[in-house]
Parts: structure tokens; sequence; C-alpha cells
């Protein structure tokens, strides 16, 4: 991507969601009483607002980015290997959205534990004993932590009850 | 209440071992935090609140001040010794640090990058502690059309300095801004954007917001290029300053130091331009001027008071006006608000023992800072070691832990999970994300104080111009509108500031 390519992207998503919103979103999940008697103080008057600014936003954006010349110069972060960056970026999307499905189940520990392997070897680490033992302590570690010192309740699931 | 009755009952508040050791806990954890490559004091602010939780609030607090003091001087420790700025804060010090290393005077700059630190600390405190008490009795005579027009102001500036462009900057408020909407309506009670979901009626948690905001995007660059941050620290050399450095570069120390109080006071700025701008103006006035760039004892001193010099003054506008300045005070905003505390000017008047009690403990804090600096000097080879694959595994698992402790609930932890993304596209489109979450932050205020004015004036616009102070903050606007639209068409154009072509 380079800077104008950057510039156009966002401004055409900026028009893309103030127009999703102003004839959608807000119409569809604001609600507001029918007996209000002054525009300005109704429930839909602030978000309407941000719309039409994020609109004018998206189309300052946009031109800017027309009147931009392309140095061809490209502003992504760097990676040895683009394709397995990006196969990287989707496993920690799968992780996460793992995590959100099992904390209920397994519990915040065990889920924890989990990640910490997961990730740790996702970004192909160079201590996998190290990492395998840090999997176990730091959760327990947390855990030891929030629910006897901070009293917080953290969920221990349905295989595993921690004292 | 008199000033010595003040510091009596913040004494009385902060006078325990508790209090002191959570301070320089504080400091050595930003310390540590700060000077980590890929991490940064921001991430070891928000990563440390949920800690918080369980403490007294003027406990809690000042855990999170040190972690601010010692975060914002750790990060010139890897400026230094491998070129690589644990802060943003830090990248002026590189100018000369490095080549001061390359040198083998790493020992002598970063014992200057410490000294310089100590004393824009001091001078910063002292300045919080003379304005912040003026600041906040004169904004006890603003309503909701003077807060409405302040907030704005802010919000103006923050998205203006916050990135490349003025555009993107307010984007990114916007989109701030929009997501504040979320939850009950502030007047009538009705759903906005609540998807008929219990968990959104609150709106969204603010802790979830800002970690998923500012410590997964960082876990999320580090899976896309893991062999980012590694670097080879350099030795510190034999040398060490001297009080005959220190002396030479106290004017400029000096002047650093106040360049960073005033920048530090308007909400936005931060701590990057001050340091730069305390670099460039030691660099015009220096007897030395041709050695800044080559390894300057001077230059680091200098950009080292810019940057620390912001640290208290920060805390000017937060505390006096309920207005966090920069991304770290929005964090400390938070913690306030979870101990049931608002900053603004009635906490002078309410709270003036956990004011007075924050004040000792900064001023306690330079102090600290002093000593945890001396050793993680020493110390930072091991600070360097710590696997980086290691690290951000941990700081995923500490989010979860820490996100979900706010309410107990894992639906936060989906919230930051998305946040994080939203943050990482927002790195990734080189949109800034610190208008952001002070947008988030401000936006229920902002809304507030626009839907009062207008039910006290009958829907009345011109009530947002009614005296000499909200024309004050309109004139503030605009003229930031136009100075930075100036600025930007000039960088397009390739013209240098204050000059012609």
């Amino acid at each position: 991507m380079t800077e104008r390519q950057v510039q156009l992207r966002l401004g055409i998503g900026a028009i893309i969601a103030a127009v999703f919103l102003t004839l959608v979103a807000i119409p569809q999940w604001i609600s507001s009483p029918s007996n209000v008697q002054r525009i300005v103080l109704s429930p839909l008057f602030w978000p309407y607002a941000l719309s039409a600014f994020t609109f004018l936003a998206g189309l300052g954006l946009v031109f800017g980015g027309l009147r931009m010349t392309d140095s061809g110069e490209p502003v992504d972060a760097p990676s040895d290997d683009p394709r397995a960056a990006w196969m990287r970026l989707a496993g920690m999307a799968v992780i996460m959205v793992l995590a959100m499905f099992l904390m209920p189940r397994l519990g915040m520990v065990l889920t924890c534990m989990l990640i910490f392997v997961a990730t740790a070897f996702l970004v192909r680490t160079r201590h996998p004993k190290t990492a395998l033992i840090c999997a176990v302590i730091v959760p327990l570690v947390l855990y030891a932590f929030f629910a006897h010192v901070a009293g917080v309740a953290i969920p221990q699931g349905n295989f595993m009850r921690l004292p | 209440m008199s000033f010595m009755d003040s510091i009596a009952a913040g004494l009385s508040l902060v006078g325990n071992v508790e209090s002191f050791l959570a301070l320089f806990v504080g400091v050595a954890i930003g310390t540590i935090g700060g000077a980590i490559p890929g991490m940064s004091a921001t991430m070891a602010v928000a990563l440390t609140l949920p800690f918080t939780f369980a403490m007294q609030p003027i406990t809690g607090i000042l855990l999170l001040l040190g972690v601010y003091k010692g975060g914002i001087f750790g990060g010139s420790i890897p400026a230094i010794l491998i070129k690589t700025p644990g802060t943003p804060a830090s990248s002026a010090t590189i100018l000369d640090g490095y080549p001061m290393a390359e040198k083998g005077e790493a020992g002598r700059a970063l014992g200057m990058a410490l000294w310089a630190s100590c004393t824009a600390d001091v001078i910063s405190n002292l300045s919080l502690i003379l304005f912040a008490g003026w600041l906040a009795s004169f904004a006890l005579s603003f309503g909701p059309p003077e807060f409405f027009t302040l907030i704005l102001f802010s919000l103006t500036i923050i998205a203006g300095v916050s990135g490349t462009s003025l555009l993107r900057g307010a984007l990114s408020a916007l989109l701030g801004l929009l997501l504040a909407t979320i939850g009950l309506d502030l007047v009538y009670g009705t759903n906005r954007f609540t998807f008929g979901d219990p968990n959104m009626m609150g709106g969204l948690n603010f802790i979830a917001v800002l970690i998923g905001l500012f410590a997964i995007p960082e876990i999320l660059a580090m899976v896309w290029n893991p062999t980012a941050h590694v670097g080879t620290a350099r030795s510190l050399g034999n040398n060490r300053v001297t009080f005959a450095d220190y002396r030479r570069c106290f004017k400029s120390i000096v002047r650093g130091s106040f360049i960073g109080v005033f920048l530090g006071s308007i909400p936005g700025i931060g701590a990057a331009p001050s340091a730069f701008l305390s670099y460039s103006e030691a660099r015009r006035t220096s007897k030395n001027r041709e050695n800044f760039g080559k390894g300057e004892v001077e230059g680091v001193a200098a950009s080292e008071a810019g940057n620390n010099g912001v640290a208290g003054a920060t805390l000017i506008p937060l505390l006096a006006l309920g207005v966090p300045g920069d991304v770290i005070t929005a964090i400390i905003i938070g913690a306030f608000m979870i101990h049931g505390l608002q900053p603004g000017p009635m906490m002078f008047i309410l709270n003036v023992d956990i004011i007075y009690g924050l004040f000792i403990g900064l001023i306690v804090s330079s102090f600290f800072l002093f000593i945890v600096g001396t050793v993680a000097i020493r110390g930072f080879k091991y600070v360097a070691d710590i696997p980086k694959r290691i690290l951000i595994p941990a700081v995923l698992v500490l989010c979860i832990y820490g996100v979900f402790a706010v309410n107990n609930n894992i639906f936060d932890v989906g919230v930051m999970f998305a946040m994080g993304w939203v943050g990482y596209l927002m790195v990734r489109y080189q949109v800034p994300a610190a208008p952001f979450l002070i947008a988030f932050i401000l936006g229920p205020l902002l809304e507030d104080n626009f839907r009062q004015s207008m039910l006290m004036s009958g829907s009345d616009p011109l009530i947002l111009f009614r005296g000499p102070i909200t024309w004050f903050f309109w004139f503030l606007t605009v003229l930031t509108v136009i100075a930075i639209v100036r600025a930007g068409v000039r960088a397009v154009r390739g013209i240098p500031l204050g000059g012609g072509p």
C-alpha cells in the first residue's frame, strides 16, 4: 500500500461508514421517543451529527488522496514473508475466537495456558521449554493474585477446580 | 482549608509504607516496561491498571503515576544502547545518545539522561502543584457551554497533532465519539446500538477498549513480524557523567523542562514534540552546536529534559479540568473513575487530601526515579535479554485477566479482542489511536454538556458563545485548525515552517 492508497481507502471507508450509519444503523438500532420536542435533544441527533462529520472527513481524505502524487513507496510494516505473516495473523484471530468459546467451558486458567502455548508457537519461539513452563506458571500466578488478593471470581470451567 | 492544612491532609493519606512502596514499585515497573523495546510506557501503565482495582484509590493511582514516570525515563535506555526508543518520547534521545554509545560513552549518556530526567521531573511536578490549583479554581466558574467548548478544543488539538494529518486524527476522534454513543441514551434512556444485549447497555468498558487499542496491536504486530525488536545492546563504557557535565548542560535542562511543562499542559501535544523542540532549542543556542548529532551530551540532556518535563504537566489539565492530555493520562483518568473519583475542579474541594497526597507522591517519585534509574542503567542487559516471543504471550494472558477483572465479564474480553483488531488496522493505516481513545472517554461528557447547554437555553445555539471563556476556546479551536491545516499544506508543498519557499 502506498501513502496515496492508504489515504483513498481511508476516505472511501469513512464515506461508506457514514452512509451506512445514516441510512441503516441509526434508523434501525437507535430508538427515540416520539414526543421529543426539540431535535437537538433527540437521542438521534448526536449520532447523525457525528455521521455527517465522518462523511465530511471521508470526503476530505479522498480529495487529499486524489491531489497526492503517488511516490510508489510502500508504507506497510515490513515482513520477510508476507504470505506467512498473513497466515500467522489469521491464526491469531482463530486463537482469539477459540479463547472466547473455551473460556466459559474450560475456565480462564486452562484457556490461558492454551492461549500462551499457541501464541508462543505461532510467533516461532526459540525457547519452547521456557514457553511451556511459563504457560503453566503465568496463568496460575495471575489466578492466585486476582482470585485471592483482588477478590475476582475467575471462571473455573467444567473440568478443573482451583482453590 | 489553608495550604498547610491541605498538605497535612495529603500527608496523612500517603504517609504510610504502602503508598511509598506502591510508588517505588511503580517506578521500577515503568522503568523496566519502558526499557523493553516493543513495550512502551503506555502499555506498562495499561497493564498495571488492573492490579490497582484491589488497592486504596491513592495507592493505586500512585502506582500508576510511578509507572508513568519510570516508563518515560526507561524509554531512553534502549534509545541510547540499541538505537530503539522504548517510548516515542525517547526518539530525540537517539540523535546524540546512540553516537555517544558508539564512542564508548553510553554510561555517560545514560547518566546524563537520568540526571536531566530527574531535574525536569522535579520542575514539572512543582509546576503542577503551582498551576493545577489555580486552574481548578478558575474552572469552578465553568458551566456546560464552557466545558463543551473546552472539550471541543481539546479534541481538535489532540486530533490535529497526534498523527500525520488533521483529517486522519479527526476521523479517529469521530470514530471514538461514535463508539461512545453505544449504550443507553443519557437523557431519554433509550437504546443506542445495544442490539438488545444487556452487556452493551452501559456502553463499552473503557478498560477493555484501551487495553485493546494499545496492548493487543503490539501483540498482533509481533505476530506479523516475530523477529522485529531484535537489537544488540552497546556496553556502558568506562566514562561516567560528572557534575561538570551536569553544570554545563544545566541551562538546556531547565529550558527543556519548561518547554515540557508548557507543551505538556496543553492537551494532546505529548512528550515527543516537546523533546524535539527542546533538542532543537539547545542545538540553536549551544556553544557546541556543531557536535549535535555526533554524540553531544547536551543533546541527550535537552531531549530527556523535554520529554520528562511533560510528565507532571500533563496532569494539570487532568486534575484541574478533568481533561486527559495524552493517552497515559487517559488511562490514569480510568483509574480515578474505577475508584469512584472524577478529576476536575470539584476534586480540589471534595478530595483535597487525595490531590495533595498525589502532589507529595509525585515529588517523592523524582527521588525514587533517581534510585531506580541508577540500577536500571546497569541492569539493562538482563531486561534486553528477555525473549520477546515469551513476553508477548504473557502480555496477552495478562490482558485477558486484567480486562476480565474489571466487571467479572467475559464479554469485555471479547470487546478487547475486537478493539485490538481495530487498533491494529489503525496502526497499519497510520490513523492515530490517541484521538480515538480520548474521544471515547470525553464523548459522553461532550454530548452531555452540549445537551445540558441546549436544555438551559431552550435549544438556542448562541449559548455556546455566551461569554469570554467560550469565545476564548472557540478562538483557540479555530486557531488550532488554521495552524494545523497551514502546517499540513506547507508540508505537502515542501515549504519549511516559518519561512518562504
